[in-house]
């Protein structure tokens, strides 16, 4: 009798595991779709190059060849030389270094300013929130390069750990101000309440319950944010108020640009700031991917 | 109250918070500027200072108002400046607003032209991108534009330079006008395009892009398929509808990103030596010039806040709904509901 039931019914969704097993066949290109796969391509070349600039760099970049000054690119020298004798060759990878690694730094500190000054404003009451607002808008109603120039030239000589910092300490506002809106949402709601009757400290919450929540938002902001910061540098640097010539970084390299521009040595000039911007390009794909997409509803036109 | 009331109200209060501000900024700079390792004194006398004996160098501190404790140096800075006194500028050696004010109509002729042309090209690039929406030529521009952003300008600069002045010889280099050719305009001119040509390139499509979304949120609201189906072209739909529309916004945009647009100024006139308060600001700051550099910022800061006082004004002309008595009736709903 049993065995007759499993003929005469038929089960529904019997097949269910052969639809699986194919829907899950989804080829490894096919997932890679939408993603900045050339970006992340790019940079992670030019990143690895830079990690291992002593395999790949065929001059010692901190050395000057003082008979071959100003050399066009050529066989010897890939990129030619600048004024002072050095292969840029051999710079761009030992520099990119320096540059990543203020952009990097830059971004931590921008971010960890921004999301506990944000975190802290949001959950604050109203007046605290209103007069802690009032700072950003305070350092936003001045142009940025203006605050900078203030700082470094209050900071004296510089160094790499005081240009981040410099650059992060005049950069966080936008981020506290996303980050706080944010807050102001989910500050309400059963769960940090719960979290808070339970004893939880600003701390634990923060990590627990209110990062979590916005971290998708504010991931652009971050991520671009390290682009930034190596935007700056090389502003700074090439306004002679960055990192001195002898720490070699893309920013330094191009404070030579001054000079280039009178003897007429496009390499100077054009070499490291391709890789400048490849890299900042990169980083702004990357960092466009983790936007949010917009709802996007049908054009009414 | 009436509506006179509450705007001079308005204007009021927004002069005393900037008034606010600008002591908490200039504290802030006065004490950071005392703490600096650089000393005043020498940056002002250089290697004189040296040779001078104890009963000299209060004597030079008194003149440049270095003596006594800090507070009391600044409540001395602050009354100068009251008085329209900011200081003797340590480089120059010659009053700080004496420096300045030749430079200040340089700087705002060029941040103005500038900045009239970002957003007037930026209006209508948006528009034409909104309206071919998703198609190839958007996309391109799309791409490009953000590429061009993020481009830094002063590399942007050097390259223009490089290109046009030093390897074409078409346009000058560096400079507001040639030597005795200070009543030259086309001369004048021909200094301006390659800054000009930096500051749009680097800022044309941040705002452009802002203005584009605008518009895209603008075109999904009902309004347009009503227009539609009344028979409005393209077009006219866009221009006449959705512009008007997002003109408040754009408005408001315009007076957020005047210190951007002042600081794109700054970089510029230091790559193209442009005689302004920008290059200026940057060799104050390679001296340790702060007497100089605190009255740029104030007086940075002084354009910024009135120039958003007008930006409210015009606002209030084009969208009868930004009335002070509607907004604030928005904002006491918004403040019990946010609580």
């Amino acid at each position: 009798m049993e065995r007759n039931f499993a003929d005469q019914f038929v089960v529904v969704g019997s097949d269910y595991k052969t639809y699986e097993t194919e829907e899950k066949k989804i080829s490894f290109l096919e997932r890679l779709k939408g993603k900045p796969i050339l970006s992340i391509i790019i940079l992670s070349i030019i990143v690895l190059g830079c990690v291992f600039a002593e395999q790949v760099y065929n001059h010692d970049p901190t050395s000057f060849y003082l008979q071959n000054l100003n050399e066009p690119p050529g066989s010897e020298f890939y990129f030619g030389t600048d004024s002072l004798g050095r292969d840029i060759y051999s710079m761009i990878w030992y520099g990119g270094r320096v540059s990543i690694l203020i952009g990097l730094l830059g971004m931590a500190i921008i971010t960890v300013i921004g999301v506990v000054y944000g975190c802290i404003s949001g959950t604050a009451n109203g007046k605290t929130d209103a007069i802690m607002m009032r700072i950003p808008e305070l350092i936003n109603s001045i142009p940025t390069l203006l605050l900078i120039l203030l700082l470094t030239s209050v900071m004296g000589s510089q160094n790499i750990l005081k240009i981040s910092f410099v650059i992060g300490v005049t950069g966080w506002c936008g981020l506290a101000r996303i980050v706080r809106s944010e807050v102001r949402q989910i500050r309400s709601s059963e769960y940090v309440l719960a979290a808070k009757s339970m004893g939880g400290g600003f701390f634990h919450i923060m990590r627990k319950h209110l990062i979590p929540n916005f971290v998708s938002t504010i991931m652009f902001v971050v991520v671009s944010s390290i682009g930034l910061s190596m935007s700056m540098e090389s502003t700074l640097s090439f306004l002679g108020l960055g990192l001195p010539v002898d720490v070699v970084s893309w920013g330094s390299m191009l404070s030579l640009a001054n000079k280039a521009l009178l003897s007429n040595t496009w390499w100077v000039i054009i070499f490291p700031g391709v890789f400048l911007i490849t890299t900042l390009v990169c980083i702004t794909n990357i960092a466009y991917y983790f936007r949010k997409e917009t709802n996007k509803r049908e054009s009414y036109l | 109250m009436n509506r006179k009331g509450m705007l001079a109200e308005k204007i009021l209060r927004r002069i005393l918070w900037f008034l606010i501000s600008m002591l908490i900024l200039s504290v802030a700079v006065f004490y950071f500027a005392r703490l600096a390792p650089g000393d005043p004194l020498q940056s002002y006398y250089g290697d004189a200072v040296e040779s001078m004996n104890s009963t000299e160098l209060d004597a030079a501190r008194a003149r440049l108002g270095l003596d006594g404790p800090i507070a009391l140096q600044y409540v001395k800075w602050i009354a100068n400046a009251a008085q329209g006194d900011f200081g003797l500028s340590l480089k120059y050696k010659m009053p700080a607003l004496d420096v300045i004010t030749p430079l200040i109509g340089n700087t705002l002729i060029l941040g103005g032209v500038a900045y009239v042309l970002v957003f007037a090209l930026a209006i209508i690039l948006a528009l034409f991108c909104a309206m071919h929406e998703d198609t190839w030529i958007d996309r391109i521009i799309c791409k490009v534009g953000t590429a061009a952003y993020y481009i830094p300008s002063f590399w942007l600069g050097v390259v223009l330079v490089l290109v046009f002045s030093v390897n074409l010889g078409w346009l000058p280099s560096s400079g507001a006008y040639d030597i005795g050719k200070s009543n030259d305009l086309l001369n004048r001119i021909q200094h301006m395009i390659l800054p000009l040509t930096v500051m749009i390139l680097s800022h044309l499509w941040y705002y452009a892009y802002m203005i584009r979304n605008k518009l895209l949120d603008e075109i999904r609201k009902e309004y347009v398929l009503l227009a539609k189906s009344k028979g409005c072209t393209k077009s006219e739909i866009v221009l006449k509808h959705c512009f008007r529309n997002v003109a408040p916004t754009i408005v408001s945009i315009m007076a957020i990103s005047i210190p951007h647009v002042l600081s794109g100024t700054f970089i510029a006139e230091a790559v193209f030596n442009y005689p302004g308060i920008g290059a200026l600001s940057v060799t104050s700051a390679k001296y340790h010039d702060y007497n100089l550099l605190m009255l740029i910022v104030m007086i940075t800061g002084v354009m910024v806040v009135s120039s958003s006082i007008i930006a409210q004004f015009v606002n209030e002309a084009i969208d009868p709904r930004m009335k002070l008595t509607e907004v604030s009736a928005w904002k006491e709903t918004s403040q019990t509901s946010s609580l």
